[in-house]
C-alpha cells in the first residue's frame, strides 16, 4: 500500500444522545470525499450495543467491508467503541468536519446534547481559541429534546414550528430541569407550542453567543453538533448576533451534525497516511 | 344520604395530591396522580381520586359496622379495589388505543400507515395481556400511574415489534408521546359509578365460599355507599402549581404554611421540618401550634429536590419508587462529582458503561441530594427536637438512611418522625385550613 491510493476511512462520533457515522474516501492528491453518513438515536439502549449493531448495519447499507477500511477512528465518547483504531478529541474533529463541510469558516460552535463549545479556527483546521458550557446543563440539546418531549413534539418539528413563533415566551428559569417545569406552566397558560420553543431557542442562542464573543469570534461561524439540524434554533442564533451587532454569519450544512464524524474519518486517514509513509520509509 | 367531606389539594410539580377529611377531622380518603400540563384535569382527578377512596373508606366502615360482615371486610376490598384498578386501567388503555390510531392517521405516516397501526395493534394487545398482572394480588407495581405503567409497557413492546422500514421504535415513540398527552390531559368523571359496578361483580365471581354466601349483604352495603352524596364543605388548593387552581385567592394557602401545619397535625412535637418535593426544597421551623417561623427554600436549580431523584429513575428507566430499594442494595457509595441534575444522569450512564454497580452510583447519588438538604436546614436554623422529614422524597429508604446519617453526624441525637403518608403533608395541611374556615362560618 502506497499514499498514492485513495482510502477508505470511517469515524465513529458517540455523542450522549446519539451515534453518527461517516465513511469518507480520501486521495492521495487531497481530495476528500464523504461517501455515507448515518445517525443512529440511543434513546437509552445499551450504548456498546446500539454502536456495534449501528456500525454493522452502516457499513452493509453502504456496501463495504470492514476489510476495506483502513482506518476506523472514534471521537466524542469514544472509550465504547472497541474496535477502534484510534480516537481523536471532539474539538479536533469538529473543526475538522466544519471546516470541510464549509471552507471559509472561521469558528465553529458545536451544540451537543449536553454541552456546547466555540472554537476559533484557522484555515488548516487548527482551534487556536476555545470556551465551553459550565458544569450546568442550562439549555443543552438534553434539556430542549424532554421539552420537545413534553409537549408531543417530534424533534425534527421543533425548529419549523419554532420558525412560526409570533411572541416568542421568555424562559425565566435557568436550570434545565426546572425550566421543564416552567413549560408546563406555559401550556397550562395557554402559550403556543410555537412561542414557547422560539423563547426556549433565544435563551440558549445567548448563551451561545456569548460564548462566540469571548474567543473574539467572527467571519463564517458553522454550527455543527446534533442541534445544528435545528432550523429554529439557528435562526434565534442569526438574531442574537444581528441584535447585539457582532461581525459574524451564522453557517449551516445540511451534514453539520455529522461534522464530528465526518472530522474523525478525516483525521484517521490522515493519520494512516503518514503511518503508512513512516513504514515505507523504514522498509 | 350525604356525607360532609372537606378537602385539600396539594398541587405539586410531580405529583398531585388530596386529602378528604370529614366533619370531625379524620382523613377518610386520599388521591394522588401524576400532575401534567392541564392543571384543572389533574386537580379534577385528584379529587375524584380521593373521592373514590373515601367511597372504599365507607364500604369499609359500613362491613365493619355489620357483625356478620366483619372479619372479612379485609380480604373484600382488597379485592374490590384490585379488580377496581384493572377496570379503570382497561378503559384507559382503550382509550390510549384508540388515540394512538388517531395519531397514526396524520398525513406523515400515510407511506407506511398499514405497517405502523399493525404494529400499534401488537402493541396494544400486548399490554392489555399484561394488565391482569399488573393487578393481580401479589404484584408489586412500578408505579401507581397510568402513565408510567403504559409507558413501561409500551416501550418494551415498541422496542420488540418495531421495524426499522416501515414502523420504527422512533416513530413509535413519538406517537406515544403524543398520545399519553391526550389521554392524560382528558377528564376522567365517574370512575366509581363506572367500575364498581363490573368490580364487584368480578370479585363475587371469584370470590372464597366464606365471602360469596353473603353476597345480598355485601352488593346492599357497596349500593348503598354507590348512591351516597358528598357534601363539600370547604377546599383549600396549595402547591407548586397553586396560583393555577380553579379555586378562587381565600381558598389558596401557601405551601409553607401547609407543610408546617400538616407536619404538626402528624407529629405534634414536631419543630424543624424538612420538605423535599418535585421542585423545591423547604426547610421549616414551627412552633408548638405548627405556625410557620421560619423557614428556607432551595434557589433556581433542581439538584437537590426530588426531580433530581425522578430524573435518574426515568434515565435508568425504572419507577421512582425503585430506586431507593436499589440504591439500599450499595456496599460502597460511590461519590457523584455533577452537581448539575442533567450532568449526573450523564454522569450515571458514563459510570454505568465502565463497570460500576447500579446501588453504589444509586447510593452517592442519594447521599448528594441529601448534602443539599443539610445547608438549607442549616440556614433555617439548624434541626430542632422533634424533626419530621416530608414529602416525596420521604418515602425514599436510602434518602432516608443518607439524612439519618448527616443529622447524627452534624447534630447528634434528634427523633426523625416520617409518616408513611408523608406525601400527602401538604394536602393535609390544605385540609386543615380549610375546616378551620368551615368551623368559622359555623361559628358566625
Amino acid at each position: 500500500m502506497t499514499d498514492r491510493d485513495s482510502i477508505l476511512a470511517a469515524g465513529i462520533d458517540v455523542g450522549s444522545s446519539a451515534v453518527k457515522f461517516a465513511l469518507v474516501r480520501t486521495a492521495a492528491d487531497g481530495a476528500e470525499r464523504v461517501l455515507a453518513l448515518h445517525n443512529e438515536r440511543i434513546r437509552r439502549r445499551e450504548l456498546r450495543k446500539v454502536i456495534r449493531d449501528g456500525y454493522e448495519a452502516f457499513l452493509e447499507t453502504a456496501g463495504v467491508r470492514q476489510n476495506d477500511i483502513a482506518y476506523t477512528a472514534s471521537t466524542g465518547e469514544g472509550e465504547l467503541v472497541d474496535f477502534r483504531r484510534g480516537h481523536f478529541y471532539g474539538m479536533t474533529t469538529h473543526a475538522r468536519g466544519a471546516v470541510f463541510l464549509l471552507p471559509g469558516t472561521g469558528a465553529v460552535i458545536d451544540i451537543g446534547a449536553l454541552h456546547a463549545r466555540a472554537m476559533r479556527v484557522d484555515e488548516r483546521s487548527r482551534v487556536m481559541a476555545y470556551r465551553m458550557t459550565s458544569q450546568c446543563a442550562s439549555g443543552s440539546g438534553q434539556f430542549l429534546e424532554n421539552v420537545a418531549r413534553y409537549l408531543g413534539i417530534m424533534l425534527e418539528d421543533v425548529g419549523p414550528l419554532s420558525c412560526e413563533a409570533k411572541n416568542p415566551e421568555s424562559v425565566s428559569s435557568i436550570c434545565a430541569v426546572l425550566a421543564e417545569t416552567d413549560v408546563i406552566n406555559m401550556v397550562s397558560r395557554g402559550i403556543s407550542r410555537s412561542d414557547i420553543l422560539k423563547g426556549i431557542h433565544l435563551s440558549m442562542a445567548g448563551r451561545y453567543t456569548k460564548l462566540l464573543r469571548s474567543i473574539d469570534a467572527c467571519g463564517d461561524v458553522a454550527i455543527t453538533g446534533g442541534l445544528a439540524a435545528d432550523i429554529g434554533l439557528c435562526r434565534a442564533l442569526e438574531e442574537k448576533i444581528a441584535e447585539e451587532k457582532l461581525a459574524m454569519r451564522v453557517r449551516t450544512h445540511p451534514n453539520s451534525i455529522y461534522a464530528g464524524a465526518i472530522g474523525a474519518a478525516l483525521w484517521g486517514a490522515y493519520r494512516h497516511r503518514v503511518l503508512a509513509r513512516r513504514t515505507e520509509v523504514v522498509a | 344520604m350525604s356525607v360532609e367531606i372537606l378537602l385539600g389539594i396539594d398541587l405539586g410539580s410531580t405529583t398531585t395530591k388530596a386529602i378528604a377529611l370529614d366533619r370531625t377531622g379524620r382523613i377518610i380518603g386520599r388521591g394522588i396522580t401524576n400532575t401534567r400540563s392541564n392543571y384543572e384535569v389533574a386537580s379534577q382527578i385528584v379529587r375524584e381520586e380521593a373521592l373514590v377512596q373515601s367511597r372504599f373508606e365507607l364500604v369499609r366502615h359500613a362491613l365493619a359496622a355489620d357483625p356478620e360482615l366483619s372479619g372479612i371486610e379485609k380480604r373484600f376490598i382488597g379485592s374490590l379495589v384490585r379488580n377496581f384498578r384493572r377496570q379503570q386501567h382497561l378503559a384507559q388503555l382503550e382509550f390510549l388505543e384508540s388515540t394512538l390510531h388517531r395519531c397514526a392517521d396524520a398525513p406523515r405516516y400515510a407511506p407506511n400507515r398499514e405497517a405502523v397501526k399493525e404494529v400499534l395493534n401488537r402493541i396494544c394487545d400486548a399490554m392489555r395481556s399484561r394488565v391482569p398482572g399488573h393487578f393481580s394480588e401479589l404484584s408489586v407495581r412500578k408505579s401507581d400511574f397510568f402513565r408510567d405503567l403504559a409507558a413501561a409497557d409500551y416501550m418494551q413492546f415498541a422496542e420488540q415489534f418495531s421495524e426499522s422500514k416501515h414502523a420504527s421504535f422512533d416513530v413509535l415513540c413519538g406517537l406515544f408521546d403524543a398520545a399519553i398527552l391526550e389521554v392524560e390531559n382528558a377528564a376522567g368523571d365517574g370512575a366509581f359509578e363506572r367500575h364498581s359496578g363490573p368490580a364487584l361483580e368480578q370479585t363475587l365471581a371469584t370470590a372464597p365460599p366464606d365471602i360469596r354466601e353473603r353476597e345480598a349483604r355485601l352488593r346492599s352495603a357497596v349500593e348503598s355507599v354507590r348512591s351516597l352524596e358528598f357534601q363539600l364543605l370547604g377546599m383549600v388548593g396549595t402547591g407548586y402549581g397553586r396560583q393555577r387552581l380553579p379555586f378562587p385567592k381565600e381558598q389558596i394557602r401557601s405551601e409553607i404554611l401547609c407543610h408546617g401545619l400538616g407536619a404538626h397535625a402528624m407529629f405534634a412535637g414536631t419543630r424543624t421540618v424538612l420538605d423535599i418535593g418535585g421542585q423545591d426544597t423547604k426547610a421549616i421551623q414551627v412552633d408548638g401550634t405548627g405556625i410557620v417561623t421560619s423557614f428556607q427554600m432551595n434557589d433556581r436549580c433542581a439538584a437537590g429536590c426530588g426531580r433530581y431523584l425522578g430524573y435518574i429513575a426515568d434515565e435508568m428507566n425504572i419507577g421512582l419508587h425503585e430506586l431507593g430499594r436499589l440504591a439500599q442494595e450499595s456496599t460502597c457509595s460511590v461519590k457523584i462529582n455533577s452537581t448539575c441534575t442533567v450532568f449526573a444522569g450523564a454522569e450515571l450512564r458514563d459510570r454505568l458503561s465502565l463497570g460500576q454497580k447500579r446501588p453504589d452510583i444509586l447510593a452517592g447519588l442519594h447521599r448528594a441530594i441529601m448534602l443539599r438538604a443539610m445547608s438549607l436546614l442549616a440556614r433555617s436554623g439548624g434541626i430542632s427536637d422533634e424533626f419530621t422529614f416530608t414529602g416525596g422524597v420521604a418515602r425514599n429508604p436510602a434518602a432516608v438512611s443518607a439524612l439519618k446519617n448527616l443529622v447524627q453526624q452534624n447534630y447528634g441525637v434528634r427523633t426523625l418522625n416520617i409518616s408513611p403518608e408523608s406525601i400527602y403533608t401538604g394536602a393535609l395541611g390544605a385540609a386543615l385550613f380549610a375546616q378551620r374556615a368551615a368551623d368559622e362560618r359555623t361559628v358566625a
